[in-house]
């Protein structure tokens, strides 16, 4: 996998750059989000980060499904790095999520967690993602690490969306606003495009290096070859 | 294609009465899973002090310790359907015996007998020690049916992982939790419904759909699991 262009790298950090100071200083304030009784009428602005964060984190599990698919059929050692890869970034972003949401939470409603439908379900994707790296580390051979692990990821396909789309829209929140709900002036739906944008490039970029990473200190000793068999191992000769 | 069906319903059953028949033989499932769950309801019941310790509003969420004590006596008994394929070598002559999607619903069919006995053990034993107030029957017994089908479901996918793991005690309930807790949560919801008196249909909806799609993943993604 080829590192990303220099230009292409600082290009991401503008934008980024671009996308907090309009945060703060083009978008207008966004009506309904001012805190609990309108006492912080800034604090809406942590939405232009928090809901990309959390759409991020989903993209990220949904690119751990990918690769662990890539896996499965193909068994290449870079899929299973990458789907690996996808699901420790996706952590990050969800624990980001959770965290941005909570402090949001406690100035918009009074409470930092309410057990609200849409804060339990990114829980639940957060152990759900936990237990993946969980049982990655209690599987030594290789392999059956690699297989194991593509399988949880696939299913991940499965779940990550119940959790994100399905059931939080079915159970009935009190507090949360349903998307697509809030009606966004152009200035606050284009900042938000922008930061969703920005993160989800992020994201990759981490995830890209990240994978250089993970295959400069793999023991396969191929970037791209078979995972060693353990009758493979014992027929080989040191020298 | 029937020659097929046919072929594969023999092998699903064939797994079915192989599992039953060893299971009879040593009583591990059953016992761990009933004593656990029974132990389990008594100390619940003597930390709460019977149905005369709770307030008449607090009532209705004894329906919420039901899937505890429902769900940790699973996490007892469950992960052994495939730790002991390994555990005593017949995993190769399983896998040349059966198809994997035979096998994993030989194996579910059999969790899910498991889960429906627990169910059927312990459930009126706590409705009566507790004098759980159930508005609507037919609610619960759906909710208990429904969950218990996604608990045994996702056990048995759940225990085919950790068996080809090394440290596998506490790693079940570390992996299983995650996967089983969606469909737990709309469990409890439709228990506690149903204990009330409030509609509990789109939560049964919400329970089978997640079965179902439970169901599809696990057919899916277990051929990976069990095939080196």
């Amino acid at each position: 996998m080829e590192p990303v262009k220099p230009t292409l790298r600082w290009l991401l950090w503008l934008w980024i750059s671009m996308v907090i100071w309009a945060s703060f200083f083009w978008a207008p304030l966004i009506a309904g989000f001012n805190g609990l009784d309108g006492a912080s009428p800034q604090s809406g602005r942590i939405l232009f980060f928090h809901v990309p964060v959390a759409i991020v984190s989903f993209i990220a599990f949904m690119t751990a499904g990918f690769w662990s698919i890539r896996y499965l059929m193909n068994r290449k050692p870079g899929a299973d790095r990458a789907a690996f890869a996808a699901v420790e970034s996706g952590v990050i972003f969800c624990v980001l999520a959770i965290v941005t949401g909570a402090v949001w939470a406690e100035v918009q409603w009074g409470a930092a967690w309410t057990w609200d439908p849409r804060q339990t379900t990114i829980a639940l994707a957060l152990l759900f993602y936990g237990a993946y790296l969980t049982l990655r580390d209690a599987i030594e051979d290789p392999e059956t690490k690699a297989r194991i692990s593509a399988a949880y990821g696939t299913l991940g396909i499965i779940v990550a969306p119940f959790l994100f789309f399905v059931l939080p829209r079915m159970v009935e929140s009190q507090l949360h606003n349903a998307p697509g709900s809030t009606r966004m002036s152009p200035k606050i739906a284009i900042v938000f495009v922008a930061s969703v944008a920005g993160f989800t490039a992020l994201f990759f970029w981490i995830h890209g290096l990240r994978r250089r990473s993970l295959a400069l200190t793999a023991d396969d000793g191929l970037s791209g070859g078979e995972y060693q068999t353990s009758n493979d191992l014992e027929g080989s000769t040191v020298g | 294609m029937w020659r097929d069906i046919s072929t594969w319903t023999a092998e699903v059953r064939w797994i079915f009465a192989k599992e039953w028949r060893c299971e009879l033989r040593t009583r591990y499932a059953l016992n761990t899973l009933g004593l656990f769950a029974f132990t389990t309801l008594i100390v619940v019941s003597m930390a709460l002090g019977g149905p005369v310790g709770l307030s008449e509003p607090a009532r209705p969420f004894l329906a919420v310790l039901l899937w505890v004590i429902l769900l940790f006596a699973a996490t007892a008994g469950l992960p052994r359907t495939f730790v002991h394929e390994e555990e005593s070598r017949t995993a190769v002559q399983l896998r040349l015996a059966a198809r994997p999607s035979s096998l994993f619903c030989g194996k579910a069919f059999y969790n899910l007998t498991l889960v429906f006995a627990l169910e059927a053990l312990i459930t009126p034993l706590y409705v009566v020690i507790f004098e759980l107030p159930v508005a609507s029957r037919g609610g619960l017994v759906l909710g208990l049916l429904a969950g218990g089908y996604g608990l045994a479901v996702g056990s048995t996918l759940v225990a085919a992982m950790i068996a080809q793991a090394g440290t596998r005690g506490p790693l079940f309930a570390v992996v299983a939790f995650p996967i089983l807790l969606p469909v737990l949560k709309i469990a409890v919801d439709a228990a506690l419904a149903s204990v009330l008196g409030e509609p509990a249909i789109s939560l049964l909806t919400l329970a089978l759909l997640y079965d179902a799609m439970l169901t599809i993943g696990s057919l899916m993604v277990f051929p990976a699991i069990w095939n080196p």
